[in-house]
């Protein structure tokens, strides 16, 4: 197939990375890229992205020599390469900060930063000179971190910072970042923008992977667009709009405009009073919790990731044992029943970590739809299941819920992350629940497939159920909830009505600890 | 895997192709599984020629060993209803993924207490096989549930406690049959035979067909296998344990009891695999001796795996299995290779299978040329 040419050659500025043709088949048959040819120029930042399952991490990986192509050519500083593993790409200047950081994390930062290629004095570590590196590696790019605190003393966003370092300590040119800023509130976005924008002053280039539009425009010099394992063009970020980017990732037009209707709020279905859980190891994570929701409302939860919503969820969802405190579903008490007990009281739950909790990959679509209710009716009768009824229902949910899949047979593992995620949507929503909890319902969800879990939300809002909404995407939590109620260390620090004078940066200010609603105030609004 | 999923969704067109492609894999798993055996015995043929041994007889006896004269025929067949019978009980908590190694004990144990009614307790007809019978399987259902405790409730590591069980119920077992079932002044260890009544027909005694001792408990592996696939399949404690088995924590998020089913699994695998000592017990000896059930539970749990837990493979991979070591019997006799190279032959063959080597291979190929295609 002729890979149309993306790119305009140019005498002057050859490419510091150029990856030609390349394409990679997967054992297992899944093509993740197709005759992909993208180029990067010196000093730019060049955003790749697409939704998930585009390829733009395999490709990255191709490049980072943790994937070897099945076919293609990449050339760095004009020259032909291959690269077989990670330590090649470092030798020839490529470093990347993945998504989860790989670090040491009772390790202080300059010993982080020099793991693997110690500074050294008489074969022992030369902590001085890790720490004397480190600090002048900040200063010089501007990345601010405390040398001596150890990694798991520090704030997301400066062990982000570490992993830069550490790239830039090992002589990288180009530096990849794989959606570094799902895991930062707002004003950590900012300042990694402003240490960004600094590195390629001082030389560096940077490859930018994110599907958040918004940043990408606002950091990127040119900007790569994958869908489908193709790359369908890059362009300079300038001459783009966030909705033609959008429209080049999925290949049509989307508005995340969500239409709801007015506030028709009734009695309290949910109500939390002064929930606490302590994990085994000992590890206070929710402090007296309180809260209501109520028929016909979403309320949102916004926070960093880690600072107690995950517990809450799966207290309330009946999977943790809660250390103090009461959970009442309609007045009855439901803190510490079985998972089963809180389904049948009319609790569904979206879990955060679809993988884990959501979904068994190697069972089909129909199995998955009825993990909650198989022994029911019409599901079971006689004590025997029943395979037309478990069918038709799944039949009906696949066409009610747009999952694409050819039956219900199909393993869940064999669809899209879109589609899987509407597998258990479709799941929850049929339970009728009274309470449903949705963690992180778009996460790793393409555009398309997020506009549609957006509308069946409000549609279950609209039709008196209560919805609980935990994200990290405040945008998600803007849009969508009636009420927020921010969470901090494990307790909330301010609840706020969502009107259209509500910014995400102030929402930050909270995330962060910075500011902090009164007792009072929490407890009149929450 | 969108990729396989064409752009402009049509359900239909999509189902049919999917169909198509299922056909096409199954059609690939069946090539793949014989290709499997004929390049393990193509190798087990090299080993043979490079010992300066004739591979020709040596194959000769293991290929048709079996089926050139009826007593090895029935010992075939008597031989696979063993396997099949413990591979049934054992895939029960494979399919939970726990990976049980009671059989050995589950028979042991089953064939000792049926033993002391088939033996002492004289019972009409019928009554005196299914009264053995089920008192076997209680006892089986009863040792399957301690592991299966142990492991709900304490976290005990399954592996552990199951081998342990095994020790103890084997010392036991001799004990007993040293102590309590020989008979006074007799020269060797071994109980007296069973009540006629309790005994299992062969099909000499039945239709004068000599097929050694191969009896009609091969009835309980007909009914095993439908019954352990019904459960499996068809009824809601099955469900819950192939949920636990794809994913144990999102079972539990689902709302299924998960360490309530994980015990009940050990308990229902533990059942099926005493039958397999009720049917030694009744069937093949009609009376108990030291050493009774040889390796028949380990066997067996290779006839599982090999059949990846399916219920109704389960018997073909006894069949198979079965067919290897009664071969694998007259090549020794026959080629006078000695039954340690037998041993190695049937290893790769098992490995090669369970492994998958050739098939993941072969399905690698057929992607990569689809591919470039």
């Amino acid at each position: 197939m002729p890979s149309p040419l993306l790119v305009p050659m140019s005498q002057n500025t050859p490419y510091i990375v150029e990856m030609r043709d390349i394409s990679k088949v997967y054992p297992n048959g899944v093509r993740a890229n197709d005759h992909v040819t993208f180029a990067v120029r010196p000093r730019e930042i060049h955003a790749l992205v697409g939704e998930n399952g585009a390829g733009k991490s395999t490709l990255m990986k191709i490049l980072y020599g943790m994937e070897r192509p099945s076919s293609g050519q990449i050339f760095v500083r004009g020259k032909p390469v291959s690269i077989h593993s990670p330590h090649e790409a470092i030798a020839l200047g490529i470093g990347m900060v993945h998504q989860n950081f790989m670090l040491v994390p009772s390790f202080t930062i300059a010993e982080n930063v020099v793991l693997g290629a110690e500074p050294v004095r008489r074969r022992l570590l030369d902590y001085k000179a890790a720490v004397a590196i480190t600090r002048q590696l900040s200063a010089q790019y501007g990345l601010e971190v405390d040398p001596e605190a150890p990694v798991e003393a520090v704030p997301v966003g400066m062990r982000q910072r570490v992993e830069i370092l550490k790239a830039l300590y090992r002589g990288a040119d180009v530096l990849i970042l794989d959606e570094p800023t799902a895991v930062l509130t707002p004003q950590e976005t900012h300042e990694l923008f402003t240490a960004i924008r600094q590195l390629v002053q001082s030389g560096k280039t940077v490859i930018f992977i994110s599907h958040k539009l918004r940043e990408v425009k606002e950091i990127s010099d040119r900007v790569s667009v994958m869908r489908n394992a193709r790359l369908v063009d890059t362009v300079d970020t300038a001459a783009v709009t966030e909705e033609q980017l959008a429209r080049m990732m999925v290949g049509r037009e989307v508005f995340l405009h969500v239409d709801k209707a007015p506030l028709r709020r009734g009695e309290p279905v949910l109500q939390v009073r002064s929930l606490e859980y302590v994990t085994e190891a000992g590890v206070e994570t929710l402090k007296g919790v309180s809260f209501n929701v109520h028929e016909g409302e979403i309320l949102g939860v916004a926070g960093v990731e880690g600072n107690g919503q995950t517990e809450l969820v799966e207290v309330i969802a009946g999977l943790r044992p809660a250390t103090a405190g009461q959970v009442l579903l309609c007045g009855q008490d439901i803190t510490n029943a079985s998972p089963r007990q809180v389904r049948q009281a009319g609790v569904a739950h979206i879990p955060e970590d679809r993988l884990t909790n959501g979904a068994a990959l190697s069972m089909s679509i129909a199995e998955n739809l009825i993990v909650d209710r198989y022994e029911r009716p019409p599901f079971t009768r006689g004590g025997l299941l029943q395979p037309t009824a478990i069918k038709e229902n799944a039949e009906w949910l696949i066409e009610q819920f747009a999952i694409r899949a050819p039956d219900g047979d199909v393993p869940v593992g064999s669809l899209s992350g879109g589609n899987m995620q509407k597998v258990v949507l479709a799941r929850e929503l049929s339970a009728q629940p009274k309470l449903l909890i949705a963690a992180q319902p778009t996460r790793g969800v393409d555009i398309g497939a997020s506009e549609f879990i957006y509308e069946q939300l409000v549609r279950a809002r609209d039709n008196g159920v209560a919805v609980l909404l935990v994200s990290a995407d405040l945008s998600e939590v803007l849009s969508l909830a009636d009420r927020i109620l921010v969470m901090k260390d494990g307790q909330i620090t301010a609840v706020f009505d969502n009107t259209p004078s509500l910014t995400e940066e102030e929402i930050g200010y909270y995330m962060l600890g910075v500011k902090r609603m009164s007792a009072e105030a929490i407890a009149a609004r929450a | 895997m969108e990729s396989t999923i064409p752009l402009s969704f049509d359900r239909i067109a999509a189902r049919k192709a999917v169909q198509a492609e299922r056909r096409r894999s199954m059609l690939i798993d069946l090539g793949v599984t014989l290709a499997t055996i004929i390049a393990a015995l193509l190798m087990g043929f090299i080993v043979i020629a490079l010992l300066g041994k004739d591979p020709f007889l040596a194959y000769e006896a293991l290929l048709t060993g079996p089926i050139t004269r009826l007593g090895r025929t029935g010992r075939w067949l008597e031989l696979a209803t063993n396997l099949i019978l413990v591979g049934l009980g054992v895939s029960i908590a494979f399919r939970a993924r726990q990976f049980s190694l009671g059989g050995q004990g589950q028979m042991v144990a089953g064939a000792i207490v049926a033993a002391l009614i088939a033996i002492y307790v004289p019972l009409p007809p019928l009554l005196g096989v299914l009264i053995p019978i089920a008192a076997a399987m209680v006892t089986g259902f009863l040792l399957g549930l301690l592991p299966g405790v142990m492991k709900a409730y304490l976290r005990a590591n399954e592996i552990v406690s199951t081998l342990m069980l095994n020790a103890i119920v084997l010392r036991l077992y001799d004990y007993v049959l040293t102590f309590h079932l020989k008979p006074e002044g007799s020269a060797t260890t071994r109980s007296l035979p069973v009540q006629p009544t309790a005994q299992l027909p062969t099909f000499y005694e039945l239709f004068g067909v000599d097929l050694g001792r191969f009896n009609l408990g091969v009835i309980l592996v007909v009914l095993g296998a439908i019954g352990v696939w019904l459960l499996l399949e068809r009824t809601p404690f099955g469900f819950a344990i192939r949920a636990i088995g794809a994913n144990e924590q999102f079972a539990r998020y689902g709302g299924i009891d998960t360490r309530r089913v994980i015990m009940l699994a050990f308990a229902a695998g533990g059942a099926v695999s005493a039958l397999a000592g009720v049917h030694l017990l009744l069937g093949v000896h009609r009376r108990l001796f030291l050493d009774f059930v040889g390796n028949i539970g380990w066997d067996g749990i290779t006839v599982a795996l090999l059949a990846r837990n399916n219920p109704l493979l389960v018997p073909l991979s006894g069949l198979f299995y079965a067919y290897l070591l009664v071969g694998g019997d007259r090549v020794e006799q026959q080629a006078q290779v000695g039954s340690e190279l037998v041993q190695v032959i049937q290893a790769v063959i098992i490995l090669l299978i369970t492994a998958q080597v050739l098939g993941d291979w072969i399905r690698a190929r057929r992607a990569r040329t689809q591919a470039e295609g």
